[in-house]
Parts: structure tokens; sequence; C-alpha cells
């Protein structure tokens, strides 16, 4: 098969900027908390994007997805500690869980929500966003409301020098190879007959239905790619960085609006735009609360809503119709 | 070509199409005609599949395809071409009826298609680039028309092709529809209220009622007798 370079130079601006953050990050003392919370922002935002972004389906239920992820890293750490040989192991065995758990919860929300449209598909993955919540806390699921503690298992694998580079450094980094994995599969979806797909379906599904699109089969690879990469974020930002799940935490649809405000903010169904909307949303929420701390909500709200406003198409749409004709045109997408 | 026997089907928990049946030959162009609300498009949307089919057969090629999903129907050759036009207006023409070309045999024929719809509909040649949304509302229809086209259908089904538009513009789309016949040599079914038009068109005609079929007869059949007409056509 003949691979098309040009097709993916898109990624080039998205990996410089995660590279720069990344060196930041890595090299200018007291700033790696921040960038790692900025790669979270930026992860989510790219994640969601994938389903959001293409179909234009609004997935309230989305922190689900993160949510799961985050159990399937804590099952993986207290249940297969047991067998300390497995070392590393441990920690992919986590994410393999994550991806299942997210899977299941793909399917009960593709079965029950993907039929419905519009209002009533946000308000089927809110329910059952609350519904996964209260199950968990009301049959007492794997510690129920009490949630789970595993560093002290994350030490008896690794000693606890190993698990204080693991909790502190590499589930930041993991996050940055989640968030560049999550812009390459955005782009071979945009340039590629999937991407075409979800387009119809976006502006029009019912012609992209009449027009011999699977709509059902597409719509079903988007949401399940952006839940496993939501899946993989939830298992190393929290997961694996905090050493302990509570469902009243993670079932939070605060994270979803979270995704949503990145994503508008940068531009809906760019690639660049969920990468300029997590940075512009995490750097501003985090000098708020430095300058302005206890308001950084209140002011925060009217930003954004002058924000949208101003540039409906968000920071990469206006960017884009500027590019158009020129040789950048090529790298912004 | 299409065969449809004792169709039904509905919405919800309300039956529309009653033990309806249908024939489309080879070649042909037949009609289905009726008043407002007389189940013509949930007919069209039912043989597509896009409406949830209750009972009842549809062979297409001396195939059973009663229970295929849309989109394998479409990879057969049929093609819907929707009341209301549904453009991806944000697209321009051009891109709209790269859409069209979804289905694998479509995109190996592309370079041909283009070449039919632009020689069937000059002008949308002339605007290729624009947005679709800002066609007029007859180079809107055209496009819609086109872009099913780019499937590489063998039978096209119109859904009121010639609502909304101009007395002159009507006239276009109907010559559109007679070449597509003549020329290309595609099966029309045609669900239309304007009544007199399609009569002069069509070779077959069926005439609905309340969901189901209340008269069948060639073009000329259906003209001649008084009966049928003020009965169910209202003229």
């Amino acid at each position: 098969m003949k691979i098309n370079i040009a097709k993916y130079y898109p990624l080039i601006p998205v990996y410089a900027v995660y590279l720069t953050m990344f060196l930041v990050g890595f090299f200018v003392p007291g700033l790696w908390q921040l960038v790692a919370l900025l790669a979270f922002y930026c992860a989510l935002g790219q994640s969601w994007n994938i389903f959001m972004g293409m179909t234009g389906y609004v997935d309230f239920g989305y922190v689900t997805f993160i949510a799961l992820g985050t159990y399937g890293m804590a099952l993986g750490i207290t249940y297969f500690s047991q067998f300390p040989g497995l070392g590393i192991a441990i920690i992919f065995i986590g994410l393999l869980l994550a991806l299942f758990l997210s899977t299941l919860s793909a399917i009960l929300e593709a079965g029950i929500a993907l039929r419905l449209r519009g209002a009533y598909f946000a308000i089927a993955c809110i329910g059952i966003n609350e519904g996964l919540r209260h199950l968990i806390e009301g049959a007492k699921i794997w510690g129920g409301s009490e949630g789970m503690l595993y560093w002290k298992e994350l030490t008896e694998v690794f000693g606890t020098e190993t698990a204080i580079q693991l909790t502190t450094l590499w589930a930041d980094i993991a996050v940055f190879i989640i968030a560049a994995m999550a812009a390459f599969i955005n782009v071979y979806y945009m340039r590629s007959k999937i991407g075409y797909a979800l387009t119809a379906i976006r502006e029009d599904e019912d012609a992209a239905k009449v027009m011999g699109i699977d709509t059902t089969k597409y719509k079903t690879i988007a949401f399940l790619t952006s839940g496993w990469l939501g899946a993989l974020v939830g298992a190393m930002a929290w997961g694996l960085k905090l050493t302990h799940v509570f469902p009243a935490d993670v079932f939070v649809i605060h994270y979803t609006v979270e995704c949503i405000v990145i994503v508008v903010l940068g531009g809906i169904g760019t690639l660049l735009g969920p990468l300029v909307g997590g940075l512009i949303y995490g750097l501003s929420k985090y000098w708020l609360a430095i300058i302005l701390p206890g308001f950084q909500l209140l002011i925060f709200a009217p930003i954004i809503i002058c924000i949208i406003i101003a540039f409906p198409e968000g920071v990469i749409g206006v960017v884009k119709r500027r590019v158009k004709g020129t040789r950048l045109e090529r790298y912004i997408i | 070509m299409l065969k449809v026997e004792n169709l039904e089907s509905g919405y919800g928990s309300m039956q529309v199409l009653w033990q309806l049946h249908l024939e489309v030959n080879k070649g042909s162009i037949t009609s289905l005609l009726g008043s407002n609300g007389v189940g013509k498009t949930t007919t069209l949307c039912t043989i597509l599949g896009s409406v949830e089919l209750w009972g009842g057969k549809i062979t297409y090629e001396e195939t059973d395809i009663t229970h295929l999903p849309t989109h394998k129907k479409v990879d057969l050759g049929i093609v819907l071409v929707p009341e209301g036009r549904h453009l991806f207006v944000n697209m321009t023409t051009h891109e709209n009826l790269t859409m069209g070309a979804y289905p694998k045999e479509a995109v190996k024929h592309m370079a041909e298609s283009f070449e039919l719809v632009y020689s069937l509909f000059p002008i949308l040649k002339e605007r290729a680039k624009q947005r679709a949304g800002s066609l007029s509302g007859g180079e809107q229809q055209m496009l819609t028309i086109a872009r099913a086209l780019m499937t590489k259908p063998k039978l096209i089904m119109f859904d009121e092709p010639s609502q909304g538009l101009a007395p002159k513009l009507v006239g276009e789309v109907f010559d559109a529809i007679k070449k597509m016949r003549s020329e290309i040599g595609l099966t029309i079914l045609l669900v239309e209220q304007n009544v007199e038009a399609s009569l002069n068109l069509s070779d077959y005609v069926y005439i609905m009622h309340e969901g189901r079929i209340k008269a069948e007869g060639s073009a000329e059949e259906i003209k001649g007798s008084r009966d049928i007409k003020e009965a169910y056509l209202g003229i």
C-alpha cells in the first residue's frame, strides 16, 4: 500500500507544540505539573473531538469512558499486584482492562443512545453515566462509594522509588503519547473514507444514508475510537497518577463540559483546535486561579461566552480561513 | 426490475402502508401518484430501508433484498433522490458530488460519472467551486439529482423532484429525468404531486390512497379515466 506522506503534514505543527510543551515541562523546574495538566486537557479534547467534531453528536456522557479507564487501571494494579513477577506488565494489563471496560460501556451506549439524535442522544449519555456511577456506589462494586486505593499495592510490586517515578513522571509522559496517538488517528480518519462518511453524517445524516453510507458502522467506529482514547487518558492521568479512584470524583459531567469548552474554543472538527483550546483553557484556568483564587469560574464563564460569540468557528477555524490559499494551508486542518 | 409485494410499514405504532404492491420494469418510468400524506414518501423510504419494514417482500433484479440494510441496496444500484434536497450545504458543488460517489463501484467510475452529470447539468460545472447552500433552488435540486447519479445507480427513485420549483425549472427537471432514461438507460420510479407532468412522462402509473394502491394502469389509461382522476387526484 502506498502511503501518502503529504496527508500527514498537518501533524507537524501538532507534534511541534507537544514537543515544546514536553521540553519546557521537563527542563524548566516547577512547570511539569502545569504542563501535565495542559497535556491532559489537550489529549481529552483531541480524543473527544474524534467523535463529536467529526459526527456532530454531542456526547455528554464522555466522562464515563474516562472514569471506566481509571477503574481499569485501578483493577489492574489492585488484582494483579498479587503477581509481582509481572512487573511493568501490570500497567499494560491495567490499560487493557481500561480498553475492555470502555468497550463494554461503548456497546451499552451505542445500543441505547446512538439510535437517538440531538438532545435525546446527549441526555441518554448523561443517564448512562449517572446510572453507572450509582450502580457502582449502590451495588458496592469495586469498593462502592469508598472507591479503591492502591498506592500500597503499587509500592509492593515496584518499590517506593519506582512507584513514585511511575506516578509522577511516566503517567504524564503516557498522556503525551496518547495525545500524539489521538492526533494521528484524527488525521488518519479525516483523510480517509471514514472521514468522508463521518463528515456526511455530520452534515446530513439522512442524505448520508441514502447515498449508501453505513451510518451505524461509521458512527460506532468513531464512538469506539474516541471512547478508547478517553479511557487510556483516564487510566494514565487519573488511574496511575493518583493511585486512587472514587466514583463521586470520576463520573462527573463537569469534565465532559470541559471537553466541550476546549474543543469549541479551539475549533470543532479541526485537528489543531483541541490542542489550542486545551492550552487556552488550561492556562487561563491555572492563571485565573493564581491571580483571582475563588473567582476563576466567575471570570471564566463570560470570557468563554465572548470568545464563542466572536469566533464561533473557534481559533483554528479563524486561522484556517486566514491561511486559505497560502502555503500554510496544508499544515493546518 | 423492482417488485414490491404486500409491503407494510409505518412509524411507531401507526401503520402507514397496507398490502402495497408495485412493479417497476427495466428501462421504464413508473410513477406513484396521490395527494398529500397517503404514504408515497414512506413507500420509497421503506423500499430503500430507511424506514423500518413491517412485512412484505422486495425483489430487485431477481434477488430478495427485503432485509438488506440501506447501504447494501445502494451498492446494488438503487438510489433515492430525497425530498427537500438534503444537500451538504457547507460543501461545494464538487464536494457534494464527490460524496455521492461513496460506494466502492462508484469510486472506480468517478471520472466518467463527473463527465456524465456535468453534461446532463452544465450549470453545475460552472458552480463547481460554489457552496451548495448558495445555489438557487433549481440548481440545488439538480445537484441533488446529480449527486444521486454519482452512486452509479441502475434504479433511481425521485421523491417530489418538482417541489418548490418555479414552473420553468419544473420543466427542466422533468427533461433531465427523461434524458436519464433515454440517454443513460436508467430505470425510474417517480413520486410526484404534479399529476399532469408526471402522467405525460410516465409509462405506468400507480395511484395511492390512504396507504394502499387504489388504481394502476398505463399513463394513457389513467389519463383517459375521469373516475380515477376525480376520486384520487382531485382533477
